[in-house]
């Protein structure tokens, strides 16, 4: 006679526990870690690529790990930039999970880090569902890909905490409509924060960089004991 | 594609618990499966059957709850299944409904021999 054992627990335990403990050990240096999500090809390398070089050039210190299901030629792209650019080559694996990033992190030295980048592999399903240890997903949707996602994909944007409308410039040549691709992510979370950017025209990235320079000062402010 | 690992992690977390309950045999597993959650049922069950396939969990049930989208209107607590996420609330008509259910990817239970 089989016994029936009620178990709750997610079925990425295992995961998580991982994710959590990378939590810590971000928290612990005051690392801000931003895991960027998108559709292949919607801009997260030439995001990165531009943040990197207006970092460069403050006392900011950042390093990026790149999620790719072949080649190095992304980790290539950011190393010209004088941070530390580690390439995760999944090798099939649609997505990364929190060990692929323990790993990663044994080669990049924590230590004197502002922000960990993680650029996940192209999917706006698979990355959804895998915490990384990061303190938020960012995802990127770009106008040439259509304002339809946000509700084919609801589990990326439910998860998202800023989404950027990318590739912005584009707008005026395309039917994608702003509004209905905030509103649209909004029903699905309703806090979800929107910027929107462009690598090449204007507005450029200064709302991205700005969003990156609050979240770190919020996670520092958090994590300074409060005086008495 | 990512159900073969989500696979792997059902099976070793099910192991995990029958050895806590004295190794006894695992016959069925539950899983809710929200759905949002971005688990494709059909390549879950598929990969769950490669999973055990000659081990000693070899012929053990999948069992696949499949949880809809569910909203609770945050005025009159009427709770709904909205068409495209749409958060109006079909009985009083109040925006703002907040989603309680629909993204959830978990064990619910284990039968053991």
């Amino acid at each position: 006679m089989a016994e029936r054992v009620e178990v709750r627990q997610s079925v990425l335990k295992e995961n998580d526990r991982i994710a959590g403990e990378l939590r810590e050990a971000l928290a612990a240096r005051q690392i801000l870690c931003l895991n960027l999500i998108s559709s292949p090809g919607a801009g997260k390398t030439s995001i990165l690529e531009s943040t990197l070089d207006a970092i460069r050039g403050t006392s900011r210190r950042v390093a990026v790990l790149t999620g790719d299901i072949q080649t190095e030629r992304d980790a290539d792209r950011l190393r010209r930039f004088g941070f530390p650019a580690l390439q995760i080559t999944t090798g099939g694996t649609c997505h990364l999970d929190a060990s692929m990033v323990r790993r990663a992190l044994e080669e990049i030295p924590l230590d004197g880090l502002d922000v960990l980048f993680i650029e996940n592999v192209g999917n706006l399903v698979c990355p959804a569902s895998y915490d990384l240890g990061e303190d938020a997903k960012v995802v990127v949707l770009s106008v040439p890909e259509g304002d339809d996602k946000p509700l084919k994909y609801p589990g990326i944007f439910r998860r998202a905490r800023l989404m950027l409308l990318h590739k912005i410039d584009l707008l005026p040549h395309t039917r994608f409509s702003r509004d209905a691709a905030v509103a649209d992510a909004r029903r699905v979370n309703p806090e979800i924060e929107v910027l929107e950017t462009s690598c090449v025209a204007e507005p450029g990235l200064g709302a991205w960089l700005r969003w990156i320079e609050e979240r770190l000062e919020e996670k520092r402010q958090a994590g300074r004991p409060a005086r008495v | 594609m990512h159900e073969l690992s989500i696979a792997q992690s059902i099976v070793d977390s099910a192991r995990e618990h029958a050895a806590l309950n004295g190794g006894r045999r695992i016959v069925r597993i539950g899983v809710r499966v929200g759905e949002i959650s971005g688990v494709a049922v059909e390549a879950l069950e598929f990969c769950f059957g490669m999973t055990v396939q000659d081990t000693d969990m070899d012929g053990a049930a999948l069992e696949l709850e499949r949880i809809p989208v569910r909203f609770r209107c945050s005025c009159c607590a009427h709770e709904f299944h909205p068409v495209e996420f749409l958060g109006q609330c079909p009985t009083c008509g109040s925006d703002g409904a907040t989603m309680i259910a629909g993204d959830e990817l978990g064990l619910s239970f284990l039968e053991l021999e």
